[in-house]
């Protein structure tokens, strides 16, 4: 059984953002920190798991972006999938999950993997397209929001519970190939054993080109990024920890709150 | 008219549900601006359907459409794609909906903005507003190649007048049969909690309290008050510190109490989407730049391990009639 993982690197959401008005992209702060999408590592972990039970699965890891993302590549490599694909994209701007999901669909296209897996939305874009995209494009089924994931190698197909509004469920199956897209809550992500971490420093990323022409098909755009609005007042509390303690104590006072 | 737009309707089994109105209040708005006709197109196996209010409907029907799968729903809005030739489909942005919108843009090759908030309109133009980062930031989109396919947020647009003339009802029937989906079948939750339903006052934990046992400061803060129960973001739950039962927004439980406080929450959408009912919202939060304080009346940039303890001791304070 061969797997990938599509992950995203996404930026530390501590990290301050700086909205440029000038430019249609927010800019982070020199010093930001970067991680894998959480989403994403919940998926790099349903992969481990589906491994533990059939061994001799191959666990890939393919990621878009500049030359950082490599770091998170590693981290999936360390905690314990086999090989790790890099697609170059040099810019930090708005990059249409239309593009990336055929950029991923052409990267997939000979090489036979049975089930795909990401996560079900990105913590910064929060778009959830990339995933569905790329299966549509492959041509095969796809669940998004997954709970719960199971193979059945020999009815080649893939047992998943989605996550419906309001917490109901649906199950289904999927003929394999088939890709899921994973909702927090499915697993636990584990940490990088010693022995994964040593054996990911000696493993080459592989860097992957791809025709640059792709790029330039004109999806959607963003042209602007705003601080988000407001719905409500947002009294702010000022002076000292126990200032604020008295301060809020009293406003809840006045209004019957305690 | 040669502008089109269509809209799909949400259904369950075949009877209409009330966001469908919303997402034609939003194909108004946009076709005010392009003059579009509008079509709503209903996939199901119904052969009577009601007309619709404000827009034509189509019904695709199909004995492979009597319940959703993802494939059954594309290849639906594939034919009534051929058919309309829209500009613009819109679809409601719920587990349905992100499940099959994109896989309908990618087979259309056309553009897709999910989980729209609004739309404004200038310069001749339209902004498709959408949030992201966490809540922080909101992004104005354009719209590239078409057709554009948008999923709408439920509560985004005030529904559609019901009392506008029905329009007509055309059916179209279809052979379509999933065939890479089967089994299908459905659960609802049990996850009654009475608690936190009827409480007056939610203390909700996030993320931000960092590890189990602080859930002992957000119990002894709920303790504060009369009428109180806990409850949680997504997170603090999947994290094991709550029950399911205990989680606040959109897979979650909806809560209006009087007074909401949200401790070491960041305020995504999908937990606003819980919440934004209560009366009074009171947020604890150490970044300064949180979404959540967005949405709060009370706004205290804090770590909640130091400011939480303050309140219990102001509030035992008062209790003791020592102020
Ligand atoms: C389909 C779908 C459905 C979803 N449904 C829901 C839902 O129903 N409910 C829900 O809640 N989420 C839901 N989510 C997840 C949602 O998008 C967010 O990921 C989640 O709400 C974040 O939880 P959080 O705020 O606790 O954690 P985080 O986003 O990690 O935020 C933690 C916050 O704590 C603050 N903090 C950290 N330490 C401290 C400290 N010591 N003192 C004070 N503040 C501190 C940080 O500044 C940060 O703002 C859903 C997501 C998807 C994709």
């Amino acid at each position: 059984m061969k797997i990938l993982v599509c992950i995203k690197q996404v930026p530390d959401q501590e990290s301050r953002i700086t909205v440029d008005p000038e430019k249609a992209w927010a800019g982070y702060a020199e010093n930001a920190s970067y991680w894998i999408n959480r989403y994403d590592e919940h998926a790099v972990e349903a992969a481990l798991q589906i491994r533990e039970k059939l061994p001799g699965t191959m666990i890939d890891i393919v990621s878009i972006g500049p030359a950082r993302v490599k770091a998170a590549i590693r981290r999936c490599m360390e905690m314990g999938a086999d090989q790790g694909f890099h697609l170059r994209y040099e810019h930090e701007d708005y990059l249409s999950p239309s593009i990336k999901s055929r950029l991923i669909a052409e990267f997939c296209r000979d090489r036979d993997y049975d089930l795909i897996l990401t996560g079900v939305m990105s913590e910064d874009m929060m778009s959830g397209q990339t995933g569905p995209m790329t299966a549509a494009r492959l041509g095969i089924p796809s669940a998004a929001s997954v709970m719960k994931l199971e193979v059945d190698l020999e009815k080649q197909c893939l047992y998943v519970e989605r996550e419906l509004d309001a917490g109901h469920r649906c199950f289904m199956e999927l003929k394999l190939p088939a890709l899921a897209a994973v909702q927090s809550g499915i697993n636990r992500p584990r940490y990088p054993s010693l022995s994964n971490v040593m054996r990911a420093k000696s493993t080459e990323i592989e860097e992957i080109s791809y025709d640059d022409s792709l790029l330039d098909a004109k999806y959607e755009t963003v042209e602007k990024v705003l601080e988000a609005g407001s719905d409500r007042a947002g009294l702010t509390l000022q002076g000292s920890t126990a200032e604020k303690a008295a301060a809020l104590w009293q406003l809840l006072h006045e209004r019957s709150l305690i | 008219m040669d502008h089109s737009i269509m809209i799909i309707c949400e259904q369950s089994e075949g009877r209409i549900l009330p966001v469908t109105y919303e997402l034609l209040a939003c194909a108004a708005r946009i076709g005010g601006f392009y003059n579009s006709s509008i079509t709503a197109v209903l996939p199901g196996n119904t052969p009577d359907t009601d007309a619709i209010s404000g827009a034509d409907l189509l019904v695709i029907n199909s004995p492979g459409l009597a319940e959703y799968t993802a494939e059954g729903w594309e290849k639906a809005a594939l034919l009534a794609a051929g058919e309309l030739k829209p500009n613009i489909i819109i679809i409601a942005h719920t587990s349905t909906g992100y499940d099959y919108a994109p896989r309908v843009a990618a087979l259309l090759d056309g553009s897709c903005i999910t989980s729209v908030s609004g739309i404004e309109l200038s310069d001749g133009s339209i902004r498709y507003r959408r949030s992201g980062f966490h809540g922080k930031l909101d992004m104005l989109y354009k719209e590239g190649k078409q057709p554009l396919v948008i999923t709408v947020l439920p509560g985004a647009f005030p529904a559609y007048d019901q009392q506008a003339a029905p329009g007509m009802v055309r059916y179209m029937n279809a052979d379509i049969q999933p065939v890479h989906t089967s089994n299908v079948h459905f659960s609802i939750s049990d996850q009654s909690n009475t608690e936190l339903e009827h409480a007056e006052v939610v203390i909700a934990a996030g993320k931000g309290i960092g590890k189990a046992e602080n859930l002992e400061l957000i119990r002894e803060m709920a303790a504060c008050f009369n009428r109180s129960a806990i409850a949680g973001s997504r997170v603090a739950c999947d994290n094991g510190w709550l029950e399911y039962n205990a989680q606040v927004g959109l897979t979650g439980k909806k809560v209006s109490p009087q007074l909401y406080v949200a401790c070491g929450i960041s305020g995504s959408m999908q937990h606003i989407a819980g919440m934004k009912d209560s009366k009074t919202v009171v947020s604890i939060n150490r970044d300064p730049d949180a979404a959540i304080f967005k949405n709060s009346d009370i706004c205290i940039i804090e770590d909640l391990e130091k400011f939480i303890p303050a309140f219990i001791r102001e509030a035992e304070k008062h209790h003791e009639g020592r102020v």
